[in-house]
């Protein structure tokens, strides 16, 4: 079933905002091997989408078919309302495309670079002064515009392609993995960037395997292992681990008080030592982290049991589970190779499209 | 097609070829050693250096404009391998594949690209050829023998349609490949069919005159053309960006 070109999805406000990218049973095969598998998803106007997945995933694979630099093998994809097989050109102008790797013409200065994008995008010969000085000094290059992109470093040269890829001020920006070959430093200078561009409500489709990166940039993220496993906000992602865990940080941790969190809880309790108090040379405090099977009603038992096994209870707090606890669960593991398949909410699984049979 | 496209790739690629100095280099010596070694051979070469007879010199003097065809084959090969193979390795052919431009932009803007220079450095060498030769062998000859009909005929028509052949056969080649080496001594072959006119001639097999020029030129009209067709066929963004082996 194809998505209707100007698919749109309701938007929190009760909005209908139109979608930037829908992408439905999506599959690509390189011969033998099977790249990316039926996947479905749609990206609204203004959300900066994550793609979550190990090397190999499908995740590079995906972008190059959005960005028409490859051929489907099934299935649709339409990007700022154009379909990426029959309407190539109409794509290309409205999106922008930031590499993995370095892709600047090295002999050419940073200047050089932009303005020969600005030309083969259309952008209006009187334009493309004002708009080159813009999004180089947005990412902190304009001094160095008559510089060959030699001359820079991989930081620069990453920035320097984000100014390209925004020369024609596209409403789609295509990321690849644009930190992965930079130091902490030049990493945290383009994830800035792109914090910046997620303020101005641009559509961005952000490729990372850096789960940090994902949380803190994407609006929703999706986990690729060549199918789409799930996709969401990172707090319903995190959220989709299933049960409940209790932390509770005590004053002195004791066998008793251990055996006490045993006996409520709904699965293994993690027992975490502190240190001996320094300042009064007193018993060491610890943390139990207790799994319940509904919060409401187990909590308070557990604290009532802590309590009457003699524990002296500093705070209880619910564990939040990171984005690499959930990423990892779903793809079954570290190292897993048979990923498991977790439904969210407001996540299609492979050969499901919304509002279609589940 | 979009002259303006074509006219902003060619002109990039303009650019790169400039700032490389191995291809200033290539661009300037082979020209001039072409320039300046056959009008020297011509005017000192034989018993006592008194150079070629006079009856033999205007067949061995077209015979050397001949190699301004050769060359124009030649050159254009090491800037089209880079092009596209070299910037298929720097990875900056990725972001051009990603502009609204077509296929036929993208090869006749780098195929202008790699033309312009060598075809520059071609009439360039073979002014300074015709300059030197007629200095050299008009005491011998009593008249200048350049310019006439006949080097006009080579230098102005065949060897561009030469250098054309050597841009597309070297695209036609870099497409298919993703290494530089190979893909230009590859590309080098391309001077073959013209060295074997020029030994074709040397050998009394074929007069390059003005008959046979017009013959070889529309040969390389119409091969020009299916070369550029063919190089059109097989240029296939997917390919060219992911090869899986």
């Amino acid at each position: 079933m194809a998505v209707a070109p100007d698919a749109e999805k309701t938007a929190g406000n009760g909005q209908r905002a139109p979608m930037a990218i829908t992408v439905a049973g999506l599959t690509k095969n390189y011969g033998e091997i099977e790249a990316v598998r039926g996947i479905d998803f749609e990206v609204p106007t203004g959300e900066t989408f994550g793609f979550l997945g190990p090397n190999g995933a499908g995740k590079s694979t995906t972008i190059k078919i959005l960005c028409t630099l490859a051929r489907p093998t099934s299935g649709t994809a339409r990007v700022a309302g154009h379909d990426v097989t029959t309407e190539r050109d109409r794509v290309r102008r409205n999106i922008g495309l930031v590499f993995q790797d370095t892709t600047l013409d090295n002999y050419l200065t940073g200047a050089q670079n932009l303005r020969f994008h600005a030309e083969l995008y259309g952008v209006p010969a009187a334009a493309v002064a004002p708009r080159m000085q813009q999004v180089m000094e947005m990412v902190g290059l304009w001094d160095r515009r008559d510089a060959p992109a030699r001359t820079f470093s991989k930081g620069m040269r990453q920035r320097l392609a984000i100014a390209r890829a925004l020369i024609h001020d596209p409403p789609v920006l295509f990321l690849d993995e644009p930190t992965a070959n930079l130091d902490p430093e030049g990493a945290r200078t383009v994830r800035d960037f792109l914090l910046e561009l997620r303020r101005e409500r641009r559509t961005i489709l952000l490729s990372t395997h850096l789960l940090d990166e994902a949380d803190r940039i994407c609006d929703r993220v999706g986990v690729l292992h060549t199918r789409l496993l799930a996709a969401g906000p990172p707090s319903e992602l995190r959220a989709g681990r299933p049960g409940h865990v209790t932390r509770v940080q005590l004053a002195e941790l004791t066998d008793a008080v251990v055996t006490a969190a045993r006996a409520v809880a709904a699965g293994p309790v993690e027992v975490t030592s502190g240190a001996t108090s320094s300042a009064t040379g007193g018993p060491a405090g610890g943390t139990v982290a207790v799994p319940v099977g509904d919060p409401g009603r187990d909590n308070p038992a557990l604290v009532a049991a802590i309590v009457a096994a003699g524990g002296r209870i500093r705070f209880v707090t619910e564990a939040t589970t990171s984005l690499e606890e959930a990423y990892l669960t779903l793809l079954g593991g570290a190292g897993s190779t048979e990923p498991r398949v977790t439904q969210l909410e407001g996540t299609q699984l492979e050969g499901t499209k919304p509002g279609g049979p589940q | 097609m979009s002259a303006r496209n074509v006219a902003t790739i060619a002109a990039k690629d303009l650019r790169i070829t400039i700032t490389k100095r191995s291809a200033r280099l290539s661009l300037v010596i082979f020209p001039l050693v072409i320039a300046i070694g056959p009008p020297l051979l011509a005017r000192f070469t034989g018993a006592g250096h008194q150079g070629v007879p006079a009856v033999l010199l205007p067949r061995v003097l077209d015979a050397f404009t001949f190699y301004f065809v050769i060359i124009a084959a030649l050159l254009p090969t090491a800037i089209a391998s880079y092009s596209l193979v070299g910037e298929k390795i720097e990875r900056s052919l990725e972001p051009l594949l990603a502009t609204p431009v077509t296929d036929g932009e993208v090869l006749a803007g780098k195929g202008l690209a790699a033309f312009l220079p060598p075809i520059a450095a071609v009439w360039a060498a073979s002014v300074l050829f015709m300059a030197l030769c007629d200095e050299l062998t008009r005491g011998e000859l009593g008249r200048l023998y350049f310019p006439n009909a006949t080097a006009m005929l080579i230098v102005g028509l065949v060897a561009p349609l030469a250098a054309v052949f050597g841009v597309e056969y070297s695209v036609l080649i870099s497409s298919r490949l993703s290494d530089v080496r190979p893909v230009h001594q590859l590309a080098t072959l391309s001077v073959l069919p013209f060295a074997g006119v020029y030994v074709a001639a040397q050998i009394g097999a074929v007069t390059l005159d003005r008959p046979t020029l017009a013959v070889i030129a529309g040969a390389l009209a119409v091969l020009d053309v299916l070369l550029f067709a063919a190089a059109r066929a097989t240029f296939r963004r997917e390919e060219i960006l992911i090869r899986w082996t």
